[in-house]
């Protein structure tokens, strides 16, 4: 475990911070001081399990744009073409499913973008990721796969991924 | 004017539906565990968008109080932050607790590689 550094307490702070003010929608100084001080010591519990690397990281512009642009075009459309896939399979007449657990190797390096990217494939109906796991240096995710059109592990991996660990990277590193 | 906007909002509202649906019956068809989890992904991401934005036109459209519309556009965020770690986790739990499709799978990578470490 991790020691608790001021920095992370702060980046922590900020967000908790922000998410309250979107909660109470108000601007009067007793919600702000009473917010102020539940964030902090939320913030003095939470940021060793929250932060492990460097705590600005994802305060940035540039990184706050390209999250929203990946999440509000990038990941919906992904989401609309699973969705529907598997619509169309629950409803069919026969439901045709070819189930397996494929092992998808992945270049990411850093904690939340891993985590990021298994969760944006999780999400995605059709694919559920199982474990991440590192051998050799190299991370490798177990996703459970409805259809398996493909047991080579490089190709299952775009077939999977498509176009969401390009921009996972873009954000994170 | 105020036609148009009840079309798209009982547009959204449709498709909510209709994927809700579809998860529920894949829920019920699917031949096994991790099937049925893939089914139920269907509910909580398009089902529930599609109801959330046509809540969020129609608060917009009636002039609702701005806390309304973010509080929808909250909860959107929490259920799709909350829900892959909860499947992740029912599925890798029904996995280690030893369930198995009747059908053997296509490939089965996980089990492969766990064999190998014991």
């Amino acid at each position: 475990m991790s020691k608790t550094r001021p920095s992370a307490v702060i980046a922590t702070f900020i967000l908790c911070f922000g998410f309250w003010l979107l909660v109470t929608l108000s601007l009067s100084p007793r919600d702000l001081v009473l917010g102020a001080v539940v964030c902090l010591g939320a913030a003095l519990f939470s940021a060793r399990f929250f932060i492990h690397e460097e705590s600005y990281h994802m305060y940035n512009p540039a990184r706050i744009f390209r999250f929203l642009y990946y999440f509000l075009i990038v990941f919906m459309g992904e989401l609309v073409k699973a969705n529907w896939d598997v619509a169309k399979r629950a409803l069919s007449i026969r439901v045709k499913v070819n189930p397996g657990i494929v092992k998808v190797p992945s270049e990411l390096r850093r904690e939340y973008a891993q985590a990021l990217l298994a969760n944006s494939i999780t999400l995605t109906p059709g694919t559920i990721t199982m474990d991440i796991v590192e051998e050799d240096e190299k991370v490798f995710y177990y996703v459970h796969w409805i259809d398996v059109s493909e047991t080579d592990r490089e190709k299952a991996g775009e077939a999977i991924k498509g176009r969401m660990e390009k921009w996972i990277r873009r954000i994170w590193e | 004017m105020s036609m148009g906007i009840r079309v798209i909002i009982d547009l959204f509202l449709l498709i909510g539906c209709f994927f809700a649906l579809a998860g529920v019956v894949g829920m019920l068809r699917m031949p096994d565990v991790f099937c049925r989890m893939q089914s139920s992904t269907n509910i909580a991401t398009l089902g529930l968008l599609g109801i959330l934005i046509a809540c969020f036109v129609y608060s917009a459209w009636k002039g609702m109080e701005a806390s309304t519309m973010v509080k929808l556009a909250l909860v959107g965020l929490l259920v799709i932050g909350t829900n892959p770690v909860a499947g992740h986790a029912i599925c890798k739990g029904a996995y280690k607790h030893g369930d198995r499709p009747d059908n053997p799978m296509v490939c089965d990578d996980y089990g492969r590689d766990e064999s190998d470490e014991d």
